[in-house]
């Protein structure tokens, strides 16, 4: 959920309870209110009607036009030993309607000047209040509403626009790649906390990116600096393999030593030649023929082999890619020198390419670790595997953005090239 | 003693240069050995075994460890053949190479490097370079750079070679022994020119599959394919006289030497 959703959303979560507590309250101060006044203007007219009743003047006409009504009967002297005074709501026929409808009613007593005890009952009508009531409710209502969806909108609003740079800074790390250094990574300096951020981000992938250069470097390095020691110790085995004279048994031991050697050599110089790859020294390209440099690799493989595998190729013509020519030859031969040496005896081996994708299969008889296949150094066990040819594969496409997969179908190991 | 041995024979041979012409002067050379090789390597003892490995193969080798020792040796003296180291402690081996050729000198200059780079060996060769060896190299193998390189130097006689009775023509890709020609497969033309190309060492048949079929035949468990194509190369050439052959040592390598050895 993004954060954005999240902070809104909680907010509604919180502000939904107190705007309705709000509105409660508010509603029912409103209804006393209008009850307060309503009660109020009863009494009024009550004691206007009893002051014209003391003072022998005429009472209004009971249907008067402002749907009030009254009554005022005697009661027995018993009853009547002061005054009092009580509000009711209850449901009154009005005959100017000739319908029942809400009413506020006011009963009174009162006492003439020869202690004659009377009871008033005034009543009003409430529907314009029912009305009201309702009218504030609905407003109420939408009000509180839009209020709560306003106050969501601004938020989100405001928010999003102060966290723009932090947007802008996930993006940047979206389309981040190692090597690609911190060049182009948004900066804000006017948030505090966001220029802190940015500076450890910055800090982080400078740091990362620098172990990542020195560990590139130290490989280089180290190969670069072997070459010399091996050269002489090389060197010096041929030299007395050449020129002295030597037991059959010190030979065989000088023999396997340069054997060692050799693979070091190799290792070593394959070492060499992935850290170039990373560094991009390869920078020159031309339009490579796949299709000759896979036809002439299988010429040798075959020449190798024998007839113990059988190789099937389906290849166009041409099959024309850009990309340096050396670089070309070493995926090409590793990828099908991988498949001759791991296809079992009496095996397989099937080159194709289709749709612009290259596809190298051996058979086999169950799938290999896909995740850890193109690392440095994993080996399936066989003798005179360096562990890097893979890796070589991986980080030629890599450097060209070309895709390699593994996967394994029916007995089949394939390797795919996707251009 | 037996510098100052070499050099008079150089002189010798010097005086002879101008009489002999290019295609008996390389011959004499190649077989009397009186080849002055300059190595300006800053790694004593890479240097000290090269030194005495080409001495033993009949050169005369001298030796610089330094880029001014190397600049000194070049002002003063002729040689036929110059192995360069490129990283030199006190300067760029490319700049010496750029020197020499500045001087206007024949010398012949193989760089040798640690830095098995494509920009360093296009430079290198643009500068004037003849060859382009990268670390770590084996002896036989700067010793057959170092052959073609000189026998580049004298056109007359580039396009065939010789040891003995058996002579390969390498533009037409014949081979004739004791007079004859014989019909070699392709494969087996590169395993007798890499044989003959590095007589007397001993060479191992993983380095051999890589010289002869390419970098990446490093399947060490399955030279089948050498065997069959070295066992098919030896029975012609027995059949033909030929004074060498290919001779297996102790089942590790094989050796180019007399048949009769």
């Amino acid at each position: 959920m993004k954060l954005i959703t999240r902070v809104t959303l909680r907010l509604a979560i919180v502000l939904l309870p107190i705007m309705i507590i709000w509105g409660t309250v508010f509603f029912f101060y409103m209804v006393k209110e209008i009850n307060d006044e309503t009660d109020d203007s009863l009494e009024d007219y009550a004691e206007m009607l009893i002051r014209r009743t003391l003072v022998g003047k005429e009472l209004p006409p009971p249907g008067n036009g402002s749907n009030n009504t009254y009554s005022i009967e005697p009661l027995p002297d018993s009853a009547g030993n002061g005054a009092t005074i009580s509000f009711k709501d209850r449901r009154i026929y009005i005959h100017e309607k000739k319908e029942t409808e809400p009413a506020r009613e006011l009963t009174m007593t009162f006492l003439d000047r020869r202690n004659n005890a009377y009871r008033l009952v005034v009543s009003t009508p409430t529907f314009e209040r029912e009305d009201l009531l309702r009218a504030i409710f609905t407003h109420l209502v939408i009000l509180y509403m839009l209020l709560m969806l306003t106050i969501l909108f601004v938020t989100a609003f405001i928010f999003h626009y102060s966290m723009k740079p932090l947007y802008a800074l996930l993006r940047w790390f979206d389309k981040y790649q190692p090597g690609n250094g911190t060049d182009n990574m948004p900066a804000d300096h006017q948030t505090q906390e966001f220029r802190k951020l940015t500076e450890a981000a910055r800090h982080t992938i400078e740091r990362a990116e620098s172990y990542m250069e020195r560990q590139k470097q130290f490989i280089g390095n180290a190969s670069h600096e072997l070459q010399t020691p091996l050269a002489i110790l090389g060197t010096r085995i041929e030299w007395m393999i050449d020129n002295t004279t030597l037991t059959e048994e010190q030979f065989a031991e000088l023999s396997k030593m340069r054997q060692s050697l050799h693979r070091m050599n190799r290792l070593n110089r394959t070492l060499l030649l992935l850290s170039k790859i990373e560094n991009n020294q390869f920078p020159d390209r031309a339009d490579i023929d796949l299709v000759e440099i896979i036809n002439n690799e299988i010429g040798i493989y075959s020449e190798i082999y024998g007839d113990s595998i059988k190789c099937s190729t389906k290849l166009p013509e041409k099959f024309i890619v850009s990309m340096n020519e050396s670089l070309a030859t070493t995926m090409i031969t590793n990828l099908i020198k991988n498949a001759f040496l791991h296809a079992s005896e009496e095996g397989t081996v099937d080159i194709s390419i289709r749709k612009g994708e290259l596809v190298i299969a051996n058979n086999g008889n169950e799938a290999l670790d896909a995740t850890r296949l193109f690392d440095r150094f994993y080996t399936s066990g066989k003798k005179g595997s360096t562990g890097l040819g893979l890796a070589l594969v991986k980080s030629i496409a890599d450097s060209y953005s070309f895709k390699v997969e593994y996967s394994f179908k029916e007995s089949k190991h394939l390797f795919k090239v996707r251009f | 003693m037996r510098s100052l041995k070499n050099r008079s024979l150089l002189n010798v041979n010097e005086d002879f240069k101008g009489k002999l012409n290019e295609e008996i002067r390389f011959l004499v050379i190649l077989n009397t050995g009186y080849m002055k090789l300059l190595i300006i390597e800053d790694d004593n003892s890479l240097r000290e075994i090269m030194q005495r490995a080409l001495t033993t193969e009949g050169y005369v080798v001298e030796t610089a460890s330094t880029f001014f020792e190397a600049e000194d040796k070049i002002a003063g003296y002729e040689y036929d053949c110059i192995m360069l180291d490129i990283m030199l402690p006190d300067g760029n081996g490319l700049k010496l190479l750029e020197h020499i050729k500045s001087l206007g000198k024949n010398d012949r200059v193989i760089i040798i490097s640690a830095r098995d780079s494509l920009d360093d060996k296009i430079e290198g060769l643009n500068l004037g370079a003849d060859d382009y060896l990268p670390k770590p190299f084996y002896m036989a193998e700067l010793s057959a750079r170092i052959k073609s390189v000189l026998r580049r130097g004298t056109t007359a006689v580039s396009n065939t070679m010789n040891i003995d009775n058996i002579s390969l023509d390498l533009n037409s890709r014949r081979v004739t022994i004791a007079g004859k020609e014989i019909t070699l497969l392709k494969k087996e033309f590169d395993i007798l020119l890499y044989f003959m190309q590095r007589p007397g060492h001993i060479i191992d048949k993983a380095v051999l599959a890589e010289g002869v079929w390419g970098d990446h035949i490093d399947m060490a468990d399955n030279f089948q394919f050498v065997y069959a194509q070295i066992k098919n190369l030896r029975k012609k050439l027995t059949e033909a006289g030929a004074d060498n052959n290919i001779k297996a040592v102790y089942g590790f390598g094989y050796k180019f030497c007399e048949a009769t050895e």
